[in-house]
């Protein structure tokens, strides 16, 4: 087992189907050609009746809801990517082959590892719409006609076996070879090998020699290895322009998924996505998700973006999408043997994520007070795995009604008899106060630039109600209710 | 009449069939440590059902009542998450050690609230989740489409969580039960010990009652 060979038959058809929603379960085809010569090259099993090489016009006969499109470069170098991400999950050593088609170099890798792995590729790749075939064998040639020959995963131990049925078309004879050797009758690969090397290279000359070694699987290649990416990003454009969610979410599925892949291929997880909307008056939107928990989960981003877009209105069509995921290397963790842990941890990382793009990741987490008298100083940090076990209670027990702050304060004027606040007018809040406490000055940073004073007081409305009043520099505010 | 007497009742069972989460018993509640709502609620705040308070006068308690849940939760080392809708809570206002199991939403608006409160509800990981939606645009509150808090219902039912709306006014629509506070509190209230204020709260149940929450219902333990 030293090669693996990852086919996707059929790619530009696969390569155009995913890249557009409203392909889903209709007949396609893909077509080459223009005009009276135009012949479909592949078509989707819907499409009753079609056959490759068959003329457009006589294709569109037998099946009038057959959808014709031409080769779409950019969905396929799209798919590639994704082929190609995961055939580095399996070795850094990969060949870019052909369209749809990756070699990948198995010399050391564990067998039994390597195809669970596999499998589990090949899960994905479906899943992401492109179904891709894998054959293992010793040469690369031979893992090709493997995967060639399997709807699945092909592990070819026996290479003479193996070949010995195969049409000899599989090891592409020249025209005029083929027309000699069928004249011979010979019909199979192992047909060709039934005869001596020496023989067939003295009538059919050296491309004949080399067809036979072919046929009997002994050639063997260096491969041309792929650089493994080292930014994980992509990049797409909309023609016509977007201007609602599912076809956004349907393109951005597809990207995310091959930039995830190419994540684990490299032995990443994301920390952070970022997201550019372009809009069609040439302005942008921009985004940041923080992952509360580094992932590479395409799922959990799927739901991460979808919390924020579903949210959001743009001020023109969107022409183009760009997500960046920054790389982290996987958390490495060990849980406590008597922490109450959470329930469901992918779940809860999840949800604060989502939350996150909602509200924004720097509005949601654990407070922690900061250590000032300075009021509201406080920062928002990543809620703890485990509660841990509470400490004793204060020695003295808070006292009085808890203070339920407004974000900004609000501004009003105060009328004072003496020091003693009477009256308050304002916009959200005014009335006669019927009793007051206060004041309590405190001052901090004087030493600094952000140096501070305020002189609170605690004050009751006749009409009811107990807020606290705050007077700076600025004037007096309300700071909020006592509830 | 027979007839409509055993229609009545096939429809009955019909409905029973139909949601059969309607007529399930909370499967537990969460103390309060409001001696006052506990009581009225037969012991807490029941698990996977929507209990709404509403502060229907200025410093009638709603804060106090918060703080002390969250006090509560952490003693009993359960996790809870307050959906801020107007961003009024002041984390100084408790203890540095009892905020450690709290996840805080700080909310902008309404959208993001109800929309942060529909994702932690399902979540499971949460004991507890507060939404607090008293500061929130009245209006806007008011034109809450009826099938969002349908949704919230339906995500609370499903899960093991108890589900907190704290508001001004009445809001939720067919909420299992209601809690009003309706006593405003004088200055002097301040020089009054926390725990003493929490436990004098006037609460008032203007839906579902505690017998109907009491039956079967038993405090979880931590």
């Amino acid at each position: 087992m030293n090669y693996a060979a990852l086919v996707v038959p059929d790619f530009s058809l696969h390569a155009v189907r995913r890249s557009d929603a409203s392909l889903a379960g209709r007949p396609l085809g893909i077509v080459a050609g223009e005009g009276r010569t135009a012949v479909v090259r592949a078509v989707s099993p819907e499409a009753t009746g079609v056959e490759p090489g068959l003329a457009v016009t006589l294709a569109m006969a037998r099946c009038p809801a057959l959808v014709l499109r031409p080769r779409d470069p950019t969905a396929e170098t799209e798919a590639g990517c994704m082929v190609i991400a995961a055939a580095l999950t399996l070795s850094p050593r990969v060949e870019h082959t052909g369209a749809g088609w990756c070699t990948v170099d198995l010399q050391g890798a564990d067998e039994a590892r390597t195809l669970v792995t596999l499998r589990l590729r090949l899960g994905e790749l479906a899943a992401a719409g492109i179904p891709v075939r894998a054959g293992i064998a010793g040469t690369p040639l031979l893992a090709a006609l493997a995967a060639r020959s399997t709807e699945t995963v092909c592990v070819v131990r026996a290479a003479a076996e193996f070949l010995r049925p195969l049409p000899l078309a599989w090891a592409e004879p020249t025209a005029a070879h083929a027309e000699i050797l069928a004249g011979w009758g010979v019909r199979t690969m192992g047909d060709l090998t039934a005869l001596p090397k020496g023989e067939v290279g003295q009538r059919l000359g050296p491309a004949g020699a080399a067809l036979w070694e072919r046929a009997a699987g002994e050639t063997t290649r260096p491969l041309k290895l792929v650089e493994p990416k080292k930014s994980f990003a992509a990049a797409w454009a909309y023609d016509p322009p977007v201007e609602s969610l599912e076809p956004l979410l349907f393109l951005l599925r597809r990207y995310a998924e091959r930039v995830a892949l190419e994540l684990r291929a490299a032995g990443f997880v994301a920390e952070k996505l970022a997201l550019t909307l372009l809009l069609e008056d040439e302005t942008d939107h921009r985004r940041e998700f923080r992952l509360p928990e580094p992932g590479a989960d395409v799922d959990g981003w799927q739901r991460i973006l979808h919390a924020h877009l579903e949210t959001l209105k743009t001020a023109a069509r969107v022409v183009g999408v760009r997500l960046v995921a920054t790389p982290a290397r996987p958390p490495e963790k060990q849980d406590g043997l008597f922490e109450t842990g959470l329930r469901d941890p992918a779940v809860f990382w999840e949800s604060l994520a989502r939350v996150g793009a909602l509200v924004g990741d720097d509005r949601v987490g654990t407070p922690v007070v900061a250590a000032t008298h300075r009021a509201d100083a406080f920062v928002l940090t990543k809620p703890a795995e485990a509660v841990p076990e509470p400490e004793p209670a204060p020695v003295h027990a808070a006292r009085g009604l808890v203070l339920r702050r407004f974000r900004p304060a609000w501004p009003v004027h105060v009328h004072c008899d003496g020091a003693r606040p009477v009256e308050i007018v304002g916009g959200q809040l005014g009335g006669d106060v019927c009793a007051a406490s206060g004041p309590w000055r405190s001052e901090g940073e004087w030493w600094t630039a952000a140096a501070w004073a305020v002189e609170l007081w605690q004050v009751e409305l006749a009409a009811g109600g107990l807020y606290q009043l705050a007077r700076t520099a600025d004037g007096w505010c309300v700071e909020g209710v006592f509830d | 009449m027979p007839g409509s007497a055993s229609t009545l009742s096939a429809l009955r069972s019909l409905l029973a069939a139909r949601f059969p989460e309607k007529n399930r018993r909370p499967a537990g509640c969460v103390p309060t440590g409001v001696a006052a709502v506990d009581e009225a609620l037969g012991g807490g705040l029941p698990v996977g059902r929507l209990t709404e308070v509403v502060s229907a006068v200025a410093s009638s308690g709603g804060q106090t009542l918060l703080t002390r849940l969250i006090e509560e939760t952490r003693v009993a080392r359960r996790r809870i998450a307050l959906v801020d809708g107007a961003d009024g809570f002041a984390p100084e206002s408790v203890s540095a050690d009892a905020l450690r199991h709290l996840v805080w939403v700080r909310g902008q608006d309404l959208v993001q609230a109800l929309a942060s409160a529909d994702v932690l509800v399902r979540d499971g990981n949460f004991a507890v989740v507060v939404v607090d939606l008293r500061g929130c645009d009245e209006r806007a509150l008011r034109k809450t489409p009826s099938a969002t808090w349908h949704r919230l219902h339906r995500a609370t039912e499903a899960g093991a969580t108890a589900v907190l709306v704290q508001s001004t006014g009445a809001l939720v629509p067919a909420v299992p039960c209601r809690l009003i506070l309706g006593r405003a509190h004088a200055l002097a209230s301040r020089r009054v010990e926390r725990g003493e204020l929490a436990a004098q709260l006037a609460v008032e149940v203007a839906r579902g009652h505690a017998g109907l929450l009491a039956d079967g219902v038993e405090a979880q333990a931590g």
